[in-house]
């Protein structure tokens, strides 16, 4: 049996070791800010690599409470799944009239779609941010959710209306004589078919909404509304000056990604290259 | 049936709403900004009035705009080159080993996923003076450099460091784009290079780099895109007050000017820019790597 096994070259054996530093070098600052986060402030200081002694749990609790992380989890989490359904059910639906149903616009409606892939947010935040104080959406969850539907939707129309025409018509045909409306064929027959871009598009959408800080810091200035790189980016500074809190809050960040990401990394990786080669 | 998919009030009905959104939300407001882009707000009587060309001749003779300008081109070039040496170094070295490509897969995408907030602020601890790096340079008796805080040079330290973090953060996705590209390469390719007597190094020269160009274009314009709209990791590791916007890129002098200073109409000019340039970028990386699509 060990005969047909070839043997690992020495190049092979370069390759391994060229990714376990690799590892290190992506792991290490992870694992340092956890065991840092975990310290007191003198510890940290004195010893800034070592193991902690004894576990400060309330540099958590001060985080979440003080540094009201435990708010701005919840908005965010408000926040992405509010955007991520609409986005979903919005850009599903004009994927589907872009993709499937024959009208003249059609492919002129995907053009000034793509457009929108190729404008950075920075460019519509000043005229964004004067119109919604003037009707009253600034400073509230909504003024968020909607430049963030808008910005998720041209990435989703494309990558769905790509699953949507690769369906064949002998479906619809089929559905169409035994009497089924547009609307049923939409809901019970193209989206079913299309759970894989819905995967997908869902991912990114609501990756890009998690992470999003500059949007969100300008449109959001009460405290109890920020999401969570607002509140983040808020209570971590250079004026602070008690890291091992400022860790916590990093760790608290960052732990809710790392877990679900440990959890589906191939499917999300997977999934997230794929909207990424699409789009 | 053609008759089904001509209904008119489920066309509107679909399309209608993101097409709605996407003109009050997205298209008006570009349109706006633009014209922004030619007035002066004026905070007192919150009017705008118009001035023409003066944002713009102002913005070529602003000192700050110069070195943003120069910081946001010099993250432009490092990272479409950095981005594609090291991820097709990786990407390569990975699609040649068997066991545990998953694992390291998973492990450099990680960042990829996670807040460039947190991430920029954890990195701003590594390279600070009190903890981190420089603790680690000391124990094995080297004292480090300033990582955040040196400013000689035409590209200063910190600027390096960043762009090192951007790398750090980002490389797995153009490895992973490259990667998808290279698992569909058909193997025969290969198999016949090797009977020709071809070395992998070879193959990989010959057979893989012109085979992935078109994903090479691809990944290029999604790194110089990200690299211009750069703000996140800039605006948590640099601390804005000390050191005299030296750390500037463009992102963060707009959001400096218009939401510290009220200057929108200055602000929307320096937008103008970051869209021209955006264009640019993407023109430029088509132009060059436009090919013919190979049959795979």
């Amino acid at each position: 049996m060990n005969e047909n096994k070839k043997k690992t070259s020495p190049v092979t054996v370069l390759i391994y070791v060229f990714f376990c530093l690799m590892s290190v070098l992506y792991l290490a600052p992870i694992i340092w800010v956890m065991l840092s986060s975990l310290k007191t402030r003198k510890e940290l200081i004195k010893a800034p690599f070592a193991f902690p002694t004894d576990f400060q749990w309330e540099n958590y609790t001060f985080a979440w409470t003080k540094g009201k992380l435990g708010v701005a989890m919840g908005n965010s989490f408000i926040v992405c799944v509010v955007t991520l359904l609409l986005t979903m059910l919005i850009g599903s639906m004009a994927a589907f009239a872009i993709g499937k149903m024959k009208w003249k616009l059609a492919n002129a409606s995907m053009t000034y779609i793509l457009i929108g892939m190729m404008i950075p947010v920075h460019c519509v935040l000043i005229p964004l941010f004067v119109r919604f104080a003037k009707v009253g959406l600034s400073n509230s969850l909504i003024g968020i959710i909607i430049p963030y539907l808008t910005f998720s939707l041209p990435v989703t129309i494309f990558i769905m209306a790509g699953f949507f025409r690769s369906i064949p018509n002998e479906l619809f045909e089929s559905a169409c004589i035994d009497g089924c409306s547009i609307y049923k064929m939409f809901f019970s027959i193209a989206l079913p078919l299309s759970r894989t871009g819905l995967f997908v598009t869902g991912l990114m959408t609501f990756v890009n909404n998690w992470n999003e800080l500059l949007l969100a810091m300008v449109f959001i200035s009460d405290d109890m509304k920020k999401t969570l790189p607002v509140s983040l980016s808020k209570f971590v500074g250079p004026y602070q000056t008690n890291y091992a809190q400022m860790f916590a809050a990093i760790v608290i960040a960052i732990i809710p990604t790392i877990i679900v990401y440990s959890a589906f990394s191939n499917q999300i990786v997977d999934g997230l290259t794929q909207g990424a080669v699409k789009g | 049936m053609n008759k089904i998919f001509r209904n008119k009030t489920a066309i509107i009905l679909f399309a209608g709403p993101a097409l709605i959104l996407f003109t009050v939300v997205l298209f008006i407001p570009i349109c706006t900004s633009i014209y922004y882009s030619f007035c002066e707000y004026s905070t007192a009587t919150r009017s705008y009035s118009f001035i023409g060309l003066k944002n713009f001749t102002d913005l070529a003779k602003d000192p700050v705009m110069h070195t943003a300008l120069k910081n946001s081109l010099f993250f432009l070039v490092f990272s479409c080159v950095s981005q594609l040496i090291m991820g097709l170094v990786l990407a390569g070295l990975l699609t040649n080993i068997n066991k545990g490509r998953n694992v390291f897969k998973n492990i450099i995408y990680l960042p990829c996923v996670l807040s460039s907030a947190a991430l920029g602020l954890l990195w701003m601890f590594i390279f600070s003076e009190k903890l981190g790096i420089n603790n680690l340079l000391k124990a094995i008796g080297i004292k480090g450099p300033l990582w955040m805080s040196d400013i000689k040079g035409f590209i200063i330290l910190p600027m390096w460091v960043i762009a090192f973090v951007a790398l750090w953060q980002y490389v797995g996705q153009s490895m992973m784009l490259y990667m998808a590209q290279i698992s569909g390469i058909d193997k025969s390719l290969y198999e016949a290079s090797y009977i020709d007597g071809c070395s992998k190094l070879q193959a990989f020269r010959y057979i893989t780099l012109p085979l992935i160009k078109p994903m090479v274009g691809t990944a290029m314009s999604l790194n110089a895109i990200g690299s211009l709209k750069f703000f996140d990791l800039i605006f948590n590791m640099t601390d804005e007050n000390a050191l005299n916007h030296e750390l500037d890129v463009l992102a963060t002098h707009l959001y400096r000017q218009a939401f510290k200073f009220t200057k929108y109409g200055y602000a929307s000019a320096i937008g103008v820019v970051l869209i021209i340039l955006c264009l640019i970028a993407t023109l430029v990386i088509n132009k060059l790597f436009k090919v013919d699509e190979y049959e795979r």
